[in-house]
């Protein structure tokens, strides 16, 4: 039993991680990568720009930016997020 | 669970973290899918290894197996169960291989929480995590390994003990937040190296880190808080920080991720400030590591050097190869960190940041030269000169009010530039209520420095209350919402933002407690039973003097009764004489202690030591301090918490 419970701690402590890390390497050949993180990350910009929108909205409800300053700003978001909304369409 | 196995477990991580960098530069050469599942499972791996190795030495301690010099060294029969886990840190080896632990838990959370995501910068995220942990793998399995046996000339009976000094609650918990916050920077670091090698320097990297950075700046914070209650509730002179070099080497990776952690929302919003950023985030990690540098080294002496020794080389080699690889780098990137955009105006809030982030960066430079002062004079005038508390006071304490008053003038400012009129109406009432304040200090007649600090701390408050109520305001005339609920949805939906404003207020209230400093009271006398003396104010009346003997110590407890100055009773006061290792038969490893006794209030502190005894004459010499606002540190930290949890909690985007 002594030889069955050290020969197991082994094998599974030791062994089947070694197991688990080499199987990805017999797998067949997968190909490479594509970037499919571009999309993400626009859709991560979308998010921001949107939220600077708002924020830029509170901002000038609390009297904080004068209205000049609060459209000039608004509008240049508002292409931002029109330049990275039109990049994602043709995928999505 | 043999120690043997601990062994080959750190040996096997070991070789996982070199085939880990090895297959994922590899990946990054020729993009064979196969090799990044690999590299993916190879760190994992090496978690899984380290894992393996810290529960195997966690129960060696526990189960007191003194075959180990590391269990023998740092921990006894008779140490409690709770001290006997927390010995895990008490020590060099196994320090370091809970630094490595840690670093392990952070690798797992990172590669399992990207493994979708972040195709493009998760390679060299894990490479740049692989490799901190081979360092630390290097220290552990051949320059102090923790599995060692126990040397023949170390006598062992019941186990040499943990040093007194860390058998404290706070200093169970102390370390291992302190080294969340350190081994939290590698993450953001690992993004910052990855950025640069992909030459992706957009803010996507910045926004992939922000939480994270936001979690290791809370640990790091709540660890240098704790580290100072440590030191006010263990080791007996009245004060909680004293500009030691080990509490420097904590303190100056909080100023630089302190300027990180507000610089990001600048980049993330504006994409401004690439290039600060990545020198703050590597100077970061870096004092991280040259923080474990100067407390494992023996360089500097420090009261919290309990783990002196040789791998100052080791980890100054360590900080080097950091600096060199990590600017190497960004100056072959600088075409890609030149940011697309310039500050507009002055008066603009990114311009408030970014004069911020100087701020704490020039602190930051004065911390570090006085703390290698000693080490520099040392090598140019052979003398070592060490500068003490005076030194980094004078010149910090200008610097803290610079921080103090950006604290406050920040949030007034408007993105991109902020008009004349809106200057005026931002600044009146707080400024107003600043010089008010500082009107009222000066004719109670409090110091100069005093004042200043006060009325800052007014200006700050006023700041954000103002900032509140502005909000509240805006949201109860649009939405038509009562005063609650337009509290509570503003927060809900601009958390870092109001998050940010609750820590400013918690900096605020530590400021406070920083300045009731300047009104200390200190007295030491001698009492016998019955007898009485007096201090700021209060009547300190010895009742009793009795001896008790409890597992791992022998104590003499005093039974101070306290009154007022009217004959109002206060408290009792039962500060304590202790023997550790009282039944060590050699008297030379027997360690006197003095536990103190601290009755806390909102207003003031009494403080107190039982410093020595008197036995054949019934004598207690006891020291008092009567400490005002310390308090005001310690919930100043609960709300700094409070306003960075705010700040993390996730947010759903409608």
């Amino acid at each position: 039993m002594d030889f069955v419970r050290d020969y197991g701690f082994i094998l599974i402590l030791f062994i089947l991680p070694v197991i688990f890390v080499l199987q990805p390497l017999f797998l067949p050949n997968l190909g490479k990568q594509e970037n499919p993180m571009d999309d993400k990350a626009l859709k991560r910009k979308k998010l921001l720009i949107y939220r600077q929108i708002k924020e830029l909205e509170m901002e000038f409800d609390m009297g904080n930016i004068n209205e000049a300053d609060y459209h000039a700003t608004r509008k240049e978001l508002k292409q931002e997020v029109s330049k990275v909304i039109s990049q994602l369409t043709p995928k999505n | 669970m043999t120690p043997i196995a601990g062994g080959v477990a750190l040996n096997m991580a070991f070789g996982f973290s070199i085939l880990t960098v090895l297959t994922l530069i590899i990946y990054t050469r020729n993009g064979d899918q196969r090799l990044y599942l690999t590299g993916h499972r190879l760190a994992l791996g090496i978690s899984f290894f380290v894992f393996l190795a810290t529960f195997i030495l966690s129960y060696q301690l526990i189960i007191s197996n003194f075959d180990l010099d590391y269990v023998a060294r740092y921990s006894s029969l008779e140490t409690p169960t709770m001290y006997k886990i927390s010995a895990l840190w008490a020590g060099q080896s196994g320090s370091l291989l809970f630094w490595l632990f840690i670093l392990s838990v952070y690798t797992t959370i990172t590669t399992i929480q990207n493994q979708n995501k972040h195709n493009r910068l998760m390679p060299w995220v894990i490479i740049t995590l692989a490799s901190v942990q081979m360092f630390f793998l290097v220290l552990t399995n051949f320059v102090t390994n923790p599995f060692m046996p126990t040397e023949a000339d170390f006598v062992v009976a019941n186990g040499n003990g943990l040093n007194p000094l860390l058998q404290n609650v706070t200093m169970a918990i102390h370390p291992p937040t302190l080294y969340l916050g350190y081994v939290g920077f590698s993450v953001p670091f690992g993004f910052a190296i990855s950025a640069l090698m992909n030459r992706d320097t957009s803010p996507l990297w910045i926004q992939s880190i922000r939480r994270w950075t936001l979690v290791a700046w809370l640990f790091l914070s709540v660890g240098i808080i704790l580290g100072g209650w440590w030191a006010y509730q263990e080791l007996g002179w009245g004060g909680y920080w004293a500009w030691d070099p080990v509490e420097n080497a904590s303190f100056m990776p909080w100023l630089t991720a302190t300027a990180f952690v507000h610089s990001i929302i600048i980049q993330e919003k504006k994409d401004m400030l690439r290039v600060w950023n990545m020198v703050l985030i590597i100077l970061t990690f870096t004092l991280c590591i040259f923080g474990t540098f100067l407390t494992r080294s023996g360089v500097m002496s420090s009261v919290h050097s309990f783990t002196a020794s040789s791998l100052g080389p080791i980890f100054l080699t360590f900080v080097f190869f950091i600096l060199v690889v990590s600017f190497g780098v960004m100056y072959t990137r600088m075409n890609d960190l030149r940011s697309p955009r310039k500050m507009e105006s002055f008066s603009s809030r990114e311009s408030g940041f970014l004069f911020n982030n100087m701020v704490f960066v020039v602190m930051c430079f004065a911390v570090f030269w006085g703390t290698l002062f000693p080490v520099f004079s040392e090598a140019v005038r052979g003398t070592k000169i060490t500068v003490g508390p005076p030194f980094f006071n004078q010149i910090n304490v200008p610097i803290g009010f610079i921080l103090l008053a950006l604290t406050g003038i920040g949030p007034l400012l408007a993105w991109r530039k902020t008009g004349k009129k809106n200057l005026i109406r931002n600044f009146t009432f707080p400024i107003l209520s600043g010089l008010i304040a500082a009107i009222i200090f000066i004719l109670i007649g409090l110091e100069a420095n005093v004042v200043i600090s006060f009325s800052l701390c007014v200006f700050v408050t006023a700041t954000v209350l103002t900032e509140f109520a502005r909000g509240i305001r805006a949201r109860t005339n649009k939405f038509d919402e009562s005063i609650i609920t337009a509290l509570t949805r503003m927060v809900s939906k601009n958390r870092s933002r109001y998050g940010g404003y609750v820590v400013h207020l918690g900096i605020v209230l530590m400021f406070i407690g920083f300045t009731g400093h300047a009104f200390d009271k200190e007295k030491e006398f001698s009492l016998k039973v019955g007898e009485n003396d007096h201090v700021a104010g209060y009547e300190f009346e010895l009742i009793r003097l009795f001896e008790s003997e409890r597992p791992n110590y022998y104590a003499w407890v005093s039974d101070l009764r306290v009154t007022d100055d009217n004959g109002n009773f206060v408290t009792n006061l039962h500060p304590e004489k202790r023997v550790y290792f009282h039944r060590n038969p050699d008297p030379n490893r027997r360690q006197p202690h003095s536990e103190l006794d601290i009755h806390s209030t909102l207003n003031k502190d009494i403080y107190s030591v039982f410093s020595a005894v008197d036995n054949e004459n019934g004598v207690a010499f006891i020291k008092i301090m009567v400490n005002p606002l310390v308090r005001w540190v310690w919930i100043g930290g609960y709300i700094l918490v409070f306003g960075t949890v705010i700040a993390l909690w996730p947010r759903k985007d409608s």
